[in-house]
């Protein structure tokens, strides 16, 4: 029960901070009004725990209410907002979001001990246990003989980002074309107007995190409409991971942009039933998300590029 | 003219010259013009990403992605001690065989140039870079200069030699300087002027690689950190930007395990981010400051473990919306670099590597705007006191306000993108 309590608080941390997230993009100022039903469809969730999240930023001084009317925003300067994001994360902070940070930044090593993760978090080895198990669901770590623990592969550099692309290419155009795809077109509208509410926000204020947020649900959306039961598993254990894990890369709004319309458009050919057209667009948006910039350069030297192109 | 006239962007292969051709780019396009870019091999989908149209120059020979990583290994190997040099120390060592290797690079270059220009048909081209390559001056329309090193690359009397991090004051060592970077360059120059002469081109003088336009020039250096030449360089030919600051994505500091303190960003640039030694050794000593850091680490962050809770490491950065967020930058003296500082009001630690950083870190050091430091010889206490110094130098943080101010108020891009269309206008009607 305790367990279920906490769930549903850490729910509402993160809906909370995906409203604000939300109020950021939109540049919405001190006063302006929050509609429910506006909330609750960009985060593509009911009423009900989007007022539970309005409640809790309230609490925390971020909204205010009046009565009759609902919500308002009690701050606007994005720096404000932001710092408000950043306390909401830290109050979010569960051990297993803490050890899973730690490592995405390179804080803690491969290889970890209960011990030596119970003493650098100040905690009981039943809490780090208990923490490890969840990390080792979402396939982040995994539990070696003996008591140490290693973490798996994650999305924290160029070089992983760029392997997780190539994998992605092998395998997500497939994930289309198996027999019996099946578009959830509930699902995909409300996706397809949270995408279309994104390219109305202005030029240089959508975030990189923004941005992953929506990529990865329509990525998830893509894996969870095959009908290939292990093309479907794998991918959302992948794409679980790069939310987890994937550092905010920073990408020019242009290629953002463009990215948000090549989702739009692979949305159009599936919901025709054009899954070869769908499939070989998801190959073009793979393939350009992968361009990267070479990872030195300098005047007289050819520039150094690492990883193969796609 | 076309009805939106064509601009051919031709930045050199570095991220300095390419990301503030992007900065000019977007103000042209928002002017009404058609920026495309000229790609050196290597750049593909850099311009893709902020929307420009692409033309590549290829590899005459393309070396394999295992090549390319063993010539820099070799490289790494055999340059990072030449970094630790003294200016003129680098010159036989850095400087002579990098500009043999531009010279190679417009060699290889011209052909593909000549016909990418016949293809594109622009109506004036950019160049961002320290060389002329004859195809821009053959392809029959205006030129721009864009001056994207510090100002010491346009030589004066009263301006210190392009390269030498020194004094202008010290002339002595300015003589000494220029005579060593002659001997340095000599055969690299004489086999350029050969090419030049095949090309069609007059000759330069000793030790010049490239000539002002006689259409237009554009210089970062904003007035703040100028020399006060002895031949001024006039308008309309000569258009100083006050830096020239692209618009970037919006940048939300990540969530650090230490939330106090004043937030550092600190970057060498790609080719700095190759030591990862020395980089490991100042995150040692920032693990003790009270301050939060955000380093630039370009391609070598698997190179990292054991990161401290006050430090965050990525292989990218807007780099322009973080140094708007932080109290102090450490960066090798890039003029972009250093610009960037200046326009957003923040104090720049320079540790420069090579070429022009040197000339930027005398310069921030002798206006006030920052403080010059070896990069690498130093001991912990040393650095700890140049970060702290400049963290509480509440005159420094007074005068980069009002250098600040003065920059932001026209901008660079809007400036440099005004001043081609003008240039553009002006010559229609004078043919």
């Amino acid at each position: 029960m305790a367990d279920t309590r906490r769930n549903a608080r850490q729910n509402h941390l993160a809906l909370a901070q995906q409203i604000i997230n939300i109020a950021l993009e939109r540049a919405m100022k001190a006063g302006d009004h929050l509609p429910e039903k506006l909330f609750s469809d960009d985060c593509g969730v009911s009423r009900t725990p989007i007022r539970s999240a309005f409640r809790l930023l309230e609490e925390n001084n971020i909204l205010y209410r009046r009565e009759e009317e609902g919500y308002f925003l009690a701050i606007s300067e994005s720096d404000e907002l932001l710092q408000a994001a950043q306390a909401l994360e830290g109050m979010e902070q569960t051990l297993a979001d803490r050890i899973l940070s730690d490592r995405a930044e390179r804080r803690i090593g491969d290889v970890q001990s209960v011990s030596a993760l119970a003493r650098k978090y100040n905690a009981s080895r039943h809490s780090v246990l208990f923490a490890l198990k969840i990390l080792s669901q979402d396939g982040v770590a995994t539990q070696l003989p003996g008591r140490s623990w290693a973490f798996q592969p994650m999305l924290d550099s160029p070089k992983a980002m760029d392997e997780s692309l190539a994998f992605r290419l092998i395998l997500e155009p497939q994930a289309i074309l198996a027999p019996g795809f099946a578009v959830d077109s509930k699902k995909a509208g409300i996706l397809r107007g949270r995408m279309e509410d994104f390219l109305t926000i202005r030029e240089g204020r959508i975030t990189t995190a923004g941005f992953m947020r929506i990529d990865t649900e329509f990525h998830c959306f893509i894996a969870e409409c095959s009908a290939n039961r292990f093309a479907r598993g794998t991918l959302l254990a992948h794409h679980r991971l790069r939310r987890a894990t994937q550092k905010d890369t920073s990408v020019p709004d242009f290629r953002l942009r463009q990215s948000l319309e090549e989702h739009l458009g692979i949305l159009d050919s599936l919901e025709q039933n054009q899954f070869d057209i769908a499939a070989d667009q998801m190959v073009l948006h793979l393939r350009r998300s992968r361009t990267r910039r070479p990872e030195a350069a300098n005047r007289g030297i050819p520039p150094l590029i690492r990883r193969p192109r796609a | 003219m076309s009805v939106s006239p064509i601009i051919a962007l031709f930045p050199e292969a570095s991220f300095g010259a390419a990301l503030n051709c992007v900065g000019i780019a977007q103000e042209l396009q928002r002017l009404g013009a058609t920026p495309v870019f000229i790609c050196h091999p290597g750049f593909t989908g850099v311009f893709a990403e902020y929307g420009f149209k692409e033309y590549h120059l290829y590899e005459a020979t393309p070396s394999s992605a295992h090549e390319a990583e063993d010539y820099w290994q070799s490289f790494i190997s055999n340059q990072l001690a030449h970094f630790d040099l003294d200016p003129e120390a680098q010159l036989p060592t850095y400087v002579g065989p990098t500009w043999e290797a531009i010279v190679d690079t417009v060699e290889a270059a011209e052909e593909g140039l000549e016909a990418l220009l016949t293809r594109i048909k622009p109506d004036a081209i950019l160049l961002d870079n320290v060389i002329m390559f004859p195809a821009i001056i053959r392809a029959g329309c205006p030129w721009v200069r864009v001056v994207s090193c510090a100002e010491t690359e346009l030589p004066d009397a009263n301006v210190p030699p392009y390269l030498s991090g020194l004094d202008p004051k010290d002339r002595l060592a300015c003589k000494r300087f220029e005579k060593s970077y002659l001997k340095a360059t000599d055969s690299a120059h004489r086999r350029y002027n050969t090419f030049r002469k095949a090309r069609g081109l007059a000759p330069l003088p000793a030790g010049n690689f490239l000539e002002t336009s006689e259409h237009l020039n554009l210089i970062l250096a904003p007035t703040a950190v100028r020399y006060d030449r002895h031949i001024p360089l006039a308008e309309p030919e000569f258009v100083f930007l006050e830096g020239c600051v692209r618009s970037e994505t919006r940048f939300d500091s990540p969530h650090f395990p230490v939330e106090d303190g004043p937030l550092i960003y600190m970057s060498f640039g790609s080719l700095g981010a190759i030591d990862t030694q020395l980089i490991e050794r100042m995150i040692d000593v920032f693990a003790k400051l009270p301050a939060r850091f955000l380093i630039n680490v370009g391609g070598f962050l698997e190179a990292y473990q054991r990161v401290p809770d006050n430090v965050f490491l990525g292989s990218w950065f807007p780099q322009p919306s973080v140094v708007a967020q932080s109290a102090l930058f450490i960066h090798h003296g890039g003029n972009n670099s250093y610009c960037e500082a200046l326009y957003h009001g923040v104090p720049s630690l320079i540790m420069p590597y090579c070429w022009d950083g040197h000339d930027n870190a005398q310069r921030a050091q002798a206006t006030g705007t920052g403080l010059n430091m070896h990069r690498s010889n130093w001991t912990d206490g040393e650095l700890e006191s140049a970060v702290l110094s400049l963290l509480h130098d509440v005159e420094m943080q007074r005068r980069l306000k009002g250098i600040s101010e003065a920059m932001k108020a026209v901008p660079g891009t809007s400036r440099a993108a005004m001043a081609v269309l003008d240039c553009i206008e002006s010559n229609m009607v004078a043919d």
